[in-house]
């Protein structure tokens, strides 16, 4: 029975399960993702997910087959639609197939896991996306990150490293992101031992045990890792750096787990977000004023704190009729995060003051 | 034309007495549909003297739904009776109530809903909007719930009740129940129960069906008591039944009984 009636609240507009699943697994790039369901399901995602990832410079279209079944195939039901569909990817010498379920064929009761469990040659693994169940895009992420997980087998040995788990495929800066991930990382000298999941090949996954830590993109994605460390024995830090004192803190954080002290690298650090800051000397003292996005969106929770932390540092004046600057969504990722939120900031400001 | 549906729990004679009632209809010199609509297709099959009609569902699954005619889905069975049956898909798979409605858009495309009488048998509980559409989109007007006096059968007609004065709030509904039907069981003072049923949820007794070997006979030679034995008294009976209801014109919107008070319904009847 549907168990999650409360609506989450990790994501604005709550979305579509099958599509959250889809922005992880089409990151598996050798690996096909067959789609149970009405053509329509595969074709709306794979608009999205193609238009997505030619913005991030990726040429080739997302790897994805629709079973395309029709009223018929609901009413005699879609099994064997799926079998044929699975040999037809299977044909295509993917590494891994995934199978994706939809509202409908979870509706009718399509024994999905059984005809995946008939296939030996590649791994061929079933992720449960139907969203009436009341899921969420959230929901569809955490059920692919398990799914592409149980590909991963015994750790090898550990390394200094540490694995990026549920990074934001749709969003925009998702690999200046990552980018300033990795250069916080290096200042303790850590290494990215796997982007879970993104810009992967199958094989890959089998590093997934080796990190001396998880770092997760955000807080929802616990579950993922809870489960990671239950297998694996990785401990994980519940979410990508926010703010100025919020990105210290990783970093003492990262150190603590991994056995570093991080001391030294927080004093660098703090030196860095000071020049970065230094460089909005122009904008000090104006006034701003901090908006909802939109009437209907949510907020990230930890927004609003970041914008005021920053207005604190450059001493800005927030007041009612400063200039209106929209709540970031989601929260900016580190120092160079808030560097690029505040070059928003000053053409705002200069916007309000021209008139 | 007479649009009727007949409901009522799974095993309680809704397909031998739509069978005989339309058999009854085409005496009267009627011209008679009766649709089955049950994944199990056995609702004319003795009007077509034991013979398995090809199934809507069939041929649309073997054939696509753009090369069937009416020849294919309408079969004539025993005076004349026109016989339509649904089918469904293989047990345990798909969606039968999709299944149905499916069936009725072909049907509706292909101009076979038409005669004197319609008569729709159907799955014995409504389980999904599917097997409620014989109720709905002004199909069947009148719906006659069958049951004997055991109460899981009484309380399967209330369900159908329920399921009747839902459908009959909505604006372009014309549904309505005709009447309940007693199929008995020979229980002791089961027509005043059942009697006593229909009243409680605001309709009536229409027919009162006796237990009677001669339908296992007629059954056994693969046809209706109507065609096996026209002369005997349960003949008759159906022959009734079928002049009742053409005759019909008292309906009404069903006042489905509470669990509390099905329960204090059936102490005040059941002897212990």
């Amino acid at each position: 029975m549907n168990s999650n009636l409360s609506p989450s609240n990790s994501s604005r507009f709550e979305g579509c399960t099958l599509t959250g699943a889809l922005s992880v697994l089409t990151e598996v790039r050798d690996a096909i993702a067959v789609i149970h369901g009405p053509a329509g399901c595969t074709h709306h995602n794979f608009s999205l997910l193609h238009a997505t990832h030619l913005a991030n410079d990726r040429l080739e279209a997302p790897r994805l087959l629709s079973t395309r079944l029709t009223e018929n195939g609901i009413i005699f039901g879609g099994e064997d639609a799926l079998e044929e569909t699975l040999a037809r990817a299977v044909s295509l010498s993917p590494a891994a197939v995934f199978v994706l379920s939809t509202c409908i064929v979870e509706t009718i009761g399509d024994d999905v896991a059984a005809i995946c469990a008939k296939h030996q040659e590649v791994p061929v693994i079933p992720v449960p996306t139907a969203g009436f169940l009341g899921g969420v895009f959230e929901t569809g992420v955490r059920n692919a990150l398990s799914s592409v997980a149980s590909l991963a087998g015994p750790a090898d040995e550990e390394t200094l490293s540490a694995n990026l788990v549920g990074e934001k495929n749709l969003e925009y800066g998702v690999e200046e992101n990552a980018a300033e991930i990795v250069r916080l990382l290096s200042r303790i000298g850590i290494g990215v031992n796997l982007r879970f999941v993104r810009g992967i090949e199958t094989r890959d996954i089998g590093r997934l045990g080796s990190a001396a830590v998880n770092i997760l993109r955000e807080p929802a994605l616990r579950p993922v890792a809870e489960d990671l460390q239950r297998r694996f024995g990785t401990p994980y830090v519940d979410s990508f750096p926010a703010g100025l004192a919020g990105t210290c803190r990783f970093l003492e954080e990262v150190g603590r787990i991994c056995g570093i002290d991080a001391d030294a690298a927080v004093e660098e650090e703090r030196a860095y977000q000071a020049e970065m800051l230094g460089a909005f000397d122009d904008i000090a003292g104006s006034r701003v004023s901090f908006q909802s996005p939109h009437p209907m969106l949510r907020g990230d929770p930890g927004a609003e704190a970041i914008c005021t932390e920053c207005a604190g540092a450059l001493d800005l004046a927030v007041e009612e009729d400063g200039a209106a600057i929209p709540l970031p969504y989601p929260a900016p990722v580190g120092t160079a995060g808030l560097r690029r939120m505040l070059n928003r900031w000053r053409v705002l400001i200069r916007e309000k003051q021209r008139g | 034309m007479k649009q009727i549906a007949l409901y009522g729990k799974g095993g309680i004679g809704k397909s031998t007495t739509a069978a005989n009632l339309s058999a009854a209809l085409a005496g009267e010199n009627l011209d008679i549909l009766q649709i089955g609509c049950d994944p199990k297709h056995d609702s004319t099959r003795m009007l077509m003297h034991g013979t398995w009609i090809p199934t809507v569902l069939d041929l649309i699954r073997e054939r696509g739904d753009e090369n069937i005619t009416v020849d294919d889905v309408v079969h004539r069975g025993f005076g004349g009776v026109r016989c339509v049956e649904a089918g469904g898909p293989e047990p345990g798979i798909g969606c039968a109530g999709r299944g149905i409605i499916a069936t009725f858009q072909l049907l509706e495309r292909l101009d076979a809903l038409k005669g004197d009488v319609i008569v729709y048998d159907v799955l014995g509980d409504v389980v999904c909007g599917g097997f409620a559409m014989p109720m709905r989109e002004g199909y069947a007007q009148e719906v006659y719930l069958v049951t004997s006096g055991e109460l899981m059968s009484i309380y399967a007609a209330n369900n159908i009740a329920k399921a009747i004065a839902r459908l009959s709030r909505r604006v372009r509904s014309r549904c309505t129940l005709g009447g309940v039907i007693c199929n008995a069981k020979n229980i002791e003072g089961e027509q005043e129960l059942v009697e006593e049923f229909a009243r409680r949820i605001n309709s009536r007794l229409i027919a009162y069906i006796p237990r009677s070997r001669v339908v296992q006979v007629a059954e056994l030679q693969k046809q209706t008591v109507v065609e096996y034995a026209p002369e005997s008294d349960q003949a008759a009976v159906y022959q009734e039944l079928a002049r009742t209801i053409q005759r019909n014109e008292t309906t009404s919107i069903p006042t489905p009984l509470e669990m509390d008070e099905l329960e204090s319904f059936a102490l005040e009847f059941v002897q212990v």
